[in-house]
């Protein structure tokens, strides 16, 4: 296990040194460069220039590359010249709420998901199970914004249980008034559910088709001792991983959430950034995102290492991966 | 890029051994699709909407270039058998029209995914070694970059047309096919006739399409299924942004998002019809992808 | 418990397991498959009767029939008596019971019949722990003895591996201590040795004889493998489309086979003395669609020996002391067949 632990961190580092790279490529990719993208379509060559100075935007690319990476790795993530503060107090302020907003949707789009799947394989092929296999597939199959703005139509606008617009301010603000975040943690939980039980239940129909089921039957065993103890805990190690693997998508997700109901994370901040073409805020948020999904992989690899005793008591390498 | 393509990625390293593309014999899995009805209906749905926004339109012939403010917002009726929306164009016609637009973007982004995720992959998985190491992890810190905030970048830097729509969104969703066949070039990369075919001098490149690609085909077309399916939601997700395409061309995704400004006037034929059409559409993609998996014998799990 | 001592108490006269008339229908949604019909056998205690046929004729569902484990679109009708006890039409609660107490059973593939995160004294207790309530020591000891008795070396050492840390054999040598540690009756053993290769499919053919000897339960060995059938059963049971064909002494049986199916199925094995030359011999034709039961002998549309009798009715049987056939034409005693070429 030690050996296969090494060499995802290994994997990992190299990532994330592929994702800053990407990000830096990114921000030399725009047209007349990050200086006139910032400083506006008045600029002059000379104000340019020391722009470039101040910002080590002059010089080969490597070396420009390094200049970044060490103003990152020291908490520079650059300024915001629409916002006149600093990128990384903006992301401080606003990531934690993304955070927390995606944390509670995904805990909660877990909890339900599993039971929900396994409920549909077992009942398979049945008329419970068609009733919310299809409610799922059209759930899915849904564009987020309209399942957000299907719920504040219903929920907001014509029975007024839940208001529109989250709470703004600082973090603690977000408890002020937690009506308001009930919608917006349903839309991405909603969301999440109809792939995830999708998932769990292709994943526990697969566990039930195996061979060791049938032995544990033969030995007798009633039906729910087999689900728990025998299927349940082969079926969720996948899931484990594909939680780590699903980030982006779940943080895509939260981005339109925020934009439909004006919850000030960094998604809106993000969108906001590129509407305004403030790309030291937008890439700041990539890069932030991105460092963070890795991470994030890499931890759910652990777990899944850990749970797994393939995996764990492995002597040798496994497959390539 | 959504939690299917996600799932399907999961162990496509992880194989090790059974590539699950394999070609089953010929015409068996045409057989095994056809007498799974979800999925005949899906292709059915899938066709019929086709149909309906290429050919309708030479049918039934409604004006979308100019608007007519004089004819804003009318209910169905006599004429407009699905309304007017807000200047005044035809609301049937325009879905016909937006779903041209919807399904040239969402096939030409998938096309665009799986021929370069198809490239990469295959040359990755077969070999090996360093270069593939290197490669997957460049595939996979574009993974971990949402596709949504690229998509941002890309489409704020980039005029948005329908050829720039599906190359962007096709950029974004070409590292799931990548990761795919990149698991089943590794599992076949040992094959005997791979090796044979490498120790009789047959060179790399011919190597790779004739037995490599050639045996993955099941899991390319189910994965080239879901990423159409994928790609209509990004596009919508796209438009309702204010990223995608400039009037008087429009998507189905855009018609809905700019209907649901008028959700509160209760002019539900400036929603309904598109966001039903999304869902109908992505629905029977799905249907056909899951039937085409089962007839391939691919496990559910792995894509 | 000790897993050493043989059934207390001889086993009770009379067979072990007795069935009469079993018909077993798997309904689908389309058709039926009449996957087992008019099936009677008998075995009795320390006593291994093989059931060979061709893929498909039924063979496997006849085992799980008779281990409780059909899928719940079986349909079942007829006599299955284990220990003189009915055990046809038991609700699913009672034959849970006999599952794993009264019958053991052991699949074809030890690899998946495993689970891959449990270890395997957990594994083997199981059944233990969960029929007779012991208590996970009680159960612990148990299986290692029982590993201990069907020839895993350093058998403390085995409890706390997992599956995928043992070889093939050694993995289906744990599925059968499973499936015997609470000393069942019957054991049925589905394809055993398919998986395993040549020389681990002998020991485990001689670990079941081994055991039959010291634990005394009734076999039934399923297998498509007529060289498994020869070596290691006293009795034997050739099925084709889901019916009898032949069934006696295991010796008698191979000497003079009655059935042409069972005379075909021996001229199928190469042997050593087969000219170098001859083509292999092969059934011409293809089992028959279980969907669709045609009138008559099931082997009729590819029997060299068939008239219009046989595609009328099925067969009555007709035997000759323990051994009984169902065929109008039996294979005659003198080596004048075409289909028997070599009497053993």
């Amino acid at each position: 296990m030690i050996r296969f632990l090494a060499r995802r961190c290994a994997q990992a580092v190299i990532v994330l040194l592929l994702v800053s790279v990407i990000v830096f490529g990114l921000s030399r990719l725009l047209p007349g460069g990050p200086a006139r993208a910032i400083l506006g379509t008045h600029a002059t060559p000379s104000n340019i220039a020391a722009f470039n100075r101040e910002n080590g935007l002059t010089g080969p690319l490597p070396a420009q590359y390094w200049h970044w990476l060490s103003g990152v790795l020291t908490g520079n993530f650059g300024f915001s010249y629409v916002l006149n503060q600093p990128v990384s107090g903006l992301l401080a302020q606003r990531l934690p709420k993304t955070a927390f907003l995606a944390g509670i949707s995904v805990v909660l789009a877990v909890l339900i998901a599993i039971p929900v799947g396994l409920y549909q394989a077992v009942r398979r092929g049945r008329a419970d199970d068609y009733a919310v296999t299809t409610v799922t597939f059209v759930l899915y199959s849904t564009p987020a914004f309209w399942v957000a703005l299907l719920l504040i139509d219903v929920l907001a606008v014509r029975l007024h249980v839940f208001p529109a617009e989250a709470p703004q301010g600082s973090f603690s603000a977000l408890f002020s008034d937690p009506g308001a975040l009930v919608l917006p943690v349903a839309t991405i939980t909603l969301v999440t559910i109809a792939a995830f039980s999708r998932y769990v239940r292709s994943s526990v129909l697969d566990e039930l088709a195996q061979d060791y089921v049938r032995m544990a039957r033969s030995k007798g065993a009633r039906r729910r001792v087999i689900l728990t103890r025998h299927v349940l805990r082969n079926a969720l190690s996948p899931v484990v991983t594909l939680l780590g693997l699903s980030l982006p998508f779940i943080l895509s997700g939260t981005l339109i959430t925020e934009q439909v109901f004006n919850y000030p994370g960094a998604g809106l901040l993000a969108f906001n950034a590129a509407l305004q073409q403030d790309y030291p805020v937008l890439l700041g948020v990539v890069l932030v995102v991105g460092i963070a999904t890795v991470v994030g992989s890499l931890l759910a690899d652990i777990g899944y290492a850990l749970l797994d005793p393939r995996v764990h008591y492995a002597s040798d390498s496994g497959a390539g991966r | 890029m959504s939690i299917e393509n996600v799932s399907a990625v999961l162990s496509a390293d992880e194989r090790g051994g059974r590539p699950e593309g394999e070609a089953a014999g010929g015409r068996l899995w045409l057989q095994a699709f056809a007498g799974n009805r979800l999925a005949v209906a899906g292709l059915a749905v899938v066709i019929a909407l086709t149909l309906f926004s290429f050919v309708g339109p030479l049918l039934y012939h409604t004006d979308q270039i100019h608007t007519r403010l004089s004819m804003e917002t009318l209910r169905p009726g006599p004429g407009h058998p699905l309304g007017t929306d807000n200047v005044g164009y035809d609301q049937l016609g325009r879905l016909m029209v937006g779903g041209q637009t919807t399904l040239e973007v969402a096939f030409g982004a998938a096309a665009v995914a799986v021929i370069l995720g198809v490239l990469w992959g295959s040359a990755a998985g077969y070999l090996g070694g360093l270069v593939d190491g290197l490669m997957m992890r460049i595939v996979d810190a574009l993974l971990a970059i949402p596709a949504i905030l690229l998509l941002l970048f890309l489409a704020t830097v980039f005029r948005p047309s329908v050829l720039m729509l599906i190359i962007v969104v096709g950029l974004t969703a070409w590292l799931v096919p990548a990761r795919l066949v990149r698991g089943e070039a590794l599992s076949l990369r040992s094959r005997e006739y791979v090796l044979a075919a490498k120790t009789m001098g047959v060179r790399t490149p011919t190597i790779i399409f004739r037995h490599i690609v050639t045996n993955s085909i099941g899991t390319i077309l189910v994965n080239a299924t879901f990423q159409v399916a994928d790609a209509i939601l990004v596009v919508a997700a796209l438009s309702f942004l204010g990223l995608g395409i400039a009037p008087p061309a429009t998507n189905w995704g855009a018609m809905l998002s700019d209907g649901l400004n008028y959700t509160f006037s209760g002019y539900w034929w400036l929603t309904y019809p598109p966001g039903i059409a999304i869902v109908l559409t992505v629905v029977a993609f799905n249907l056909v992808g899951d039937g085409l998996r089962d007839a391939f014998g691919l496990d559910a799990r792995r894509g | 418990m000790s897993a050493r001592a043989p059934a207390a108490g001889a086993a009770p006269a009379g067979p072990v397991l007795e069935v009469t008339g079993l018909d077993v229908d798997i309904r689908l949604r389309r058709s039926v498959v009449h996957a087992v019909q008019g099936v009677s056998l008998q075995v009795a205690a320390g006593e291994t009767v093989g059931i060979v046929g061709e893929s498909g004729c039924g063979k496997s569902t006849l085992g799980l029939a008779l281990a409780g484990l059909l899928p719940e679109n079986a349909v079942t009708r007829g006599s299955i008596r284990l220990g003189g006890r009915e055990l046809a039409g038991l609700a699913e609660r009672e034959l849970r019971g006999v599952r794993g107490a009264e019958v053991g059973i052991v699949f074809q593939d030890p690899m998946t019949s495993l689970n891959p995160t449990q270890r395997i004294g957990d594994q083997v207790g199981e059944t233990l722990r969960l029929q007779r309530g012991a208590s996970k020591a009680a159960a612990r000891e148990a299986a290692a003895e029982m590993l201990d008795l069907v020839g895993l070396p350093r058998p403390r050492e085995q409890l706390d591996r997992f599956p995928h840390e043992l070889s093939g054999g050694m993995r289906q040598r744990a599925v059968i201590a499973a499936a015997l540690i609470c000393q069942p009756r019957l054991l049925v053993a589905d394809e055993p040795t398919t998986a395993l290769d040549v020389t681990t499919q002998a020991q485990i053919l001689e670990l079941f004889d081994r055991l039959r000897q010291t634990l005394g339960m009734a076999t039934l060995l399923i297998t498509h493998d007529m060289g498994v059938v020869a070596g290691h059963t006293d009795r034997v049971f050739v099925m084709y489309a889901g019916r009898e064909a032949e069934t006696g002494g295991t010796a008698e049986v191979f000497d003079a086979p009655q059935h042409r199916y069972t005379a075909a199925l021996l001229e199928s094995i190469l042997r050593m003395e087969t000219q170098r030359k001859s083509a292999l011999y092969t059934i011409p034709g293809r089992p028959p669609d279980l969907t669709a039961a045609p009138a008559g002998c099931p082997f009729a549309p590819r029997c060299t020996a068939a008239t219009s009798e046989c595609r009328g009715e099925f067969p009555p049987a007709a035997a000759d002391g323990a051994h009984s056939w169902h065929c109008y034409h039996p294979v005659p005693a003198a080596d004048s067949s075409p289909e028997v070429t070599e009497a053993r």
